[in-house]
């Protein structure tokens, strides 16, 4: 119960909301790096992924060079590019570039092993109608491929990214931004306040992220890809009728 | 049936024991134990052979026995006779802040408290050397801003980017002692707070990314990277210097007890620093066998042939 208070109390200080260690800041600035980290993974799982998907050669190589990143233990990563990031740039390489390249490391499975999954089960009935029509094979990837398959792939960039926004508290380990700062000095200072007010601040950005990505998926998806139950009958017909 | 065994063997071993110890040879045989780490093994090998050298039957298996939690329980039940304490630590292990930036408060304190324990455990001389917080920077900083003290960073410390320990903001004895002794106020500070004497704060040291680092005043890095400590010239830090502490029950059957004490302080009167740091870092960075390190050291220093 005095937890319970004292958690209440920390949030409703003024200071707690001002200044580079105030809330705004550190969401702010654990929004960045786990931003970056997903638009980094993004832009190396996804080609990887559809180009896999989409020809079929090289799968077994890909899916377990990724699933070797899932056993990487982030922080042992971080601990074994400082050396390398920190000759780069002595500050951010040592505060933010290790993270981003755990955080990196840490999303490329779920994303390119979705995007993969996606790509390569979609039904050859459809690509084949796609190739009849004279598509093509990159207008089969990008039309009739990616549409399809784009649940499992955004399923595969919301795992990432939720796993990201967990992990990224590991950077202030290393004397780095975001929200892992109030877990790691509230820690030090037995701080309980300041370190659960981190944990809710991070499950409260996972459940944002979480519900604008379920928003996204939603628009995204191809109308005749929709369930039938949520779309109404008519257009579901359609994408039926192109594949016959 | 493995309990009876237990039993007997340690009946058997007591009477041994006991008839080893009334015998009344005046050189009993002395159970060295130590923490864990490499700094409290190394130096307890040190008192290991002194003793060894003077004639002393001394049982090693004690040494590097684990935490403090361990070793307190270990010296206190007889299973070890004799320790390396850090005094400061040592004391705050058992009454909490009560270390004082004092080596004689609190030797002090901690031999009130021993006194009563494990029926009666002495402190000897403790060394002049210490492993505490200390305040590092790069030889290059050292020189570009003339610093040898924690007084010297006052002037300078705007200019420069610190690392201190997660817990400083809310320390007395960090950032309080560095405003009311020496005038630093760390919130003005350009501060990275990361775990004191860990490898993190030794690498932003070493990558530049801080130019002022908390580290252990043993840290074998400051040797190998040639790191400069600068001096707690105000003494704000707990005094954390060594001393042998030994059960009374032991040290009362030695036959020479001023001799035997004064074997112990002579060689602890030896270890500076500097040499702590050093033989510290034979053992944990140079990987070298412990017993040569303190043999070396000990021959070196004349203390044993």
């Amino acid at each position: 119960m005095d937890l319970l208070a004292g958690i209440v109390a920390w949030f409703l200080e003024p200071d707690h909301w001002q200044g580079p260690a105030g809330v705004p800041s550190r969401l702010l600035e654990h929004a960045a790096v786990s931003g970056g980290a997903l638009v980094v993974a993004m832009a190396i799982a996804l080609p990887v992924g559809l180009l896999v998907g989409h020809t079929g050669r090289g799968a077994t190589l890909a899916i377990n060079l990724a699933n070797l990143g899932r056993a990487l233990p982030t922080f042992a990563v971080m601990g074994l590019v400082i050396p390398v990031t920190a000759a780069i740039d002595s500050d951010l390489g040592f505060k933010v570039y290790p993270a981003l390249v755990g955080l990196v490391i840490l999303a490329i499975p779920p994303i390119l092993v979705n995007t993969y999954a996606g790509v390569s089960e979609v039904d050859r009935d459809i690509v084949e109608a796609g190739r009849a029509m004279g598509m093509r094979p990159s207008e089969v990837l990008t039309r009739v491929e990616v549409p399809v398959a784009l649940p499992v792939i955004s399923g595969g960039i919301r795992s990432g990214a939720a796993q990201i926004i967990a992990t990224a508290t590991l950077a202030a380990v290393f004397g780095g931004p975001g929200l892992g700062r109030y877990l790691v000095e509230g820690y030090a200072q037995r701080d309980y306040p300041m370190m659960f007010a981190g944990v809710i601040l991070v499950a409260a950005m996972f459940a944002v992220v979480e519900l604008a990505f379920a928003a996204a998926q939603r628009a995204l998806t191809s109308p005749g890809l929709r369930s039938a139950a949520l779309e109404g009958t008519s257009q579901p017909a359609r994408a039926g009728a192109s594949s016959s | 049936m493995r309990l009876s065994r237990t039993l007997a063997l340690g009946a058997s071993l007591l009477v041994l024991l006991s008839a080893c110890t009334t015998g009344g040879g005046s050189k009993p045989t002395i159970k060295i134990g130590s923490d864990g780490f490499d700094e409290a093994r190394v130096v307890a090998e040190v008192y290991a052979q002194v003793l060894e050298a003077n004639g002393y039957t001394v049982d090693r298996a004690g040494i590097g026995l684990g935490t403090r939690d361990v070793t307190n329980a270990a010296i206190e039940s007889g299973q070890i006779h004799m320790k390396p304490e850090y005094l400061g630590s040592g004391l705050g292990k058992l009454d909490p802040g009560k270390q004082t930036n004092s080596a004689d408060t609190n030797k002090q304190l901690l031999q009130a408290i021993l006194a009563t324990k494990g029926g009666g455990i002495t402190v000897l001389g403790y060394t002049p050397g210490e492993d505490t917080n200390a305040l590092v920077v790069r030889k290059e900083t050292a020189d570009e801003h003339s610093l040898a003290t924690w007084s010297d960073l006052t002037a300078v410390a705007g200019d420069l980017k610190w690392g201190l320990a997660t817990d400083c903001p809310t320390n007395p004895i960090c950032a309080g002692a560095l405003k009311d002794a020496y005038g630093i106020d760390t919130e003005t500070l350009d501060l990275t707070l990361l775990d004191a004497c860990s490898t993190p704060m030794a690498d932003a040291l070493k990558a530049g990314t801080i130019d002022v680092a908390e580290l252990c005043s043993t840290d074998p890095l400051i040797i190998t990277e040639g790191w400069v400590r600068l001096e707690d010239d105000k003494k704000t830090q707990p005094a954390e210097n060594i001393a042998p502490i030994i059960r009374n029950d032991i040290l009362n059957q030695v036959g020479d007890k001023a001799a035997f004490q004064k074997l112990l302080d002579d060689v602890s009167a030896k270890i500076d620093t500097p040499t702590l740091g050093e033989l510290y870092k034979e053992v944990a960075v140079d990987h070298k066998d412990i017993k040569d390190v303190a043999s070396t050291w000990l021959k070196a220093q004349g203390v044993i042939k």
